[in-house]
């Protein structure tokens, strides 16, 4: 998998355009001048970026091989959840984790939820010795977070 | 600055190409993959950006070298980018370097012949680049 990296021959072409990737860097804060060196370099490194991207969650949940194993179904078309699982377990694609989050469903959402409204309730339960208005919980615990800040 | 969002959205047909040549022949890329690599792909360009100019003015510098785009990439693992980004960026500066060179022989001799120093220029320097 790495022989087509080796294989590759240096190049001064970059497939992106040049003026894009200057917008795109030019929106991030604070940045200064941007000399033509430094922009074929973040052109190209976006280049193998999306290429490593492509190939890693391709080969790690999609090619045919491992189809058997993860049980997944058998075509060999890269989708969202191959990515969205890479992103989950690589260490270098955390900055991704907001871009290419998990999907999930709507009943596991409200299921979520749900259990996150109860650990909550539960904690107030445990800090506030009130327990009689249920109702305000909510309002109260965040008056008095904020008074505590 | 930029005035709309999708001012920072890469091309399609760009993406799509290199998806394809990444991976293996027959293998396909749903729409939804295929737009999230693009926009992981503008984030990862931002990343980078950010945090070379970070590194840059950590050194007292204004603007973003080379050399810093190189760190970055290594503080943010990925460094197994970092042999061809540097492959591509020596050849990147030999391409400049040639485009000089002809252009100061060019002004040296008015003469229609001087397009062809230039070009043996660049063929010398081919060649000793691939020594």
């Amino acid at each position: 998998m790495s022989d087509p990296k080796a294989k590759r021959d240096p190049s001064t072409e970059t497939f992106l355009p040049l003026s894009r990737v200057r917008t795109i860097m030019k929106s991030s804060l604070d940045t200064g001048l941007i000399t033509n060196e430094v922009l074929f370099m973040v052109t190209k490194c976006t280049e193998l970026f999306v290429q490593h991207l492509a190939r890693e969650a391709y080969k790690s949940y999609c090619s045919p091989s491992k189809q058997s194993a993860s049980g997944g179904s058998s075509s060999d078309t890269l989708k969202y959840e191959h990515l969205s699982r890479l992103v989950n377990k690589s260490k270098n694609l955390e900055f991704l984790l907001q871009i290419v989050p998990d999907k999930i469903r709507v009943h596991e959402f409200q299921e979520m939820l749900r259990l996150n409204r109860n650990a909550v309730s539960g904690d107030e339960d445990d800090d506030d010795d009130d327990e009689d208005d249920d109702d305000e919980d909510d309002d109260e615990s965040g008056s008095s977070s904020e008074a505590a800040e | 600055m930029v005035e709309r969002i999708e001012d920072l959205n890469l091309p399609n047909a760009v993406i799509t190409r290199l998806i394809k040549d990444a991976l293996p022949d027959g293998a396909s890329v749903s729409k939804e993959a295929r737009a999230s690599i693009a926009r992981a792909a503008s984030v990862f360009a931002i990343f980078v950006t950010s945090t070379s100019t970070a590194l840059a003015h950590k050194q007292n510098h204004k603007t973003i070298t080379a050399k810093d785009i190189l760190e970055t990439l290594s503080k943010l693992d990925f460094e197994s980018f970092i042999p061809s980004l540097s492959q591509d960026l020596e050849a990147y500066r030999k391409m400049v370097k040639d485009k000089k060179e002809s252009k100061a022989s060019k002004k040296d001799a008015n003469m229609p012949s001087n397009a062809e120093d230039a070009t043996t220029i660049k063929a010398t320097n081919n060649e000793s680049a691939n020594e």
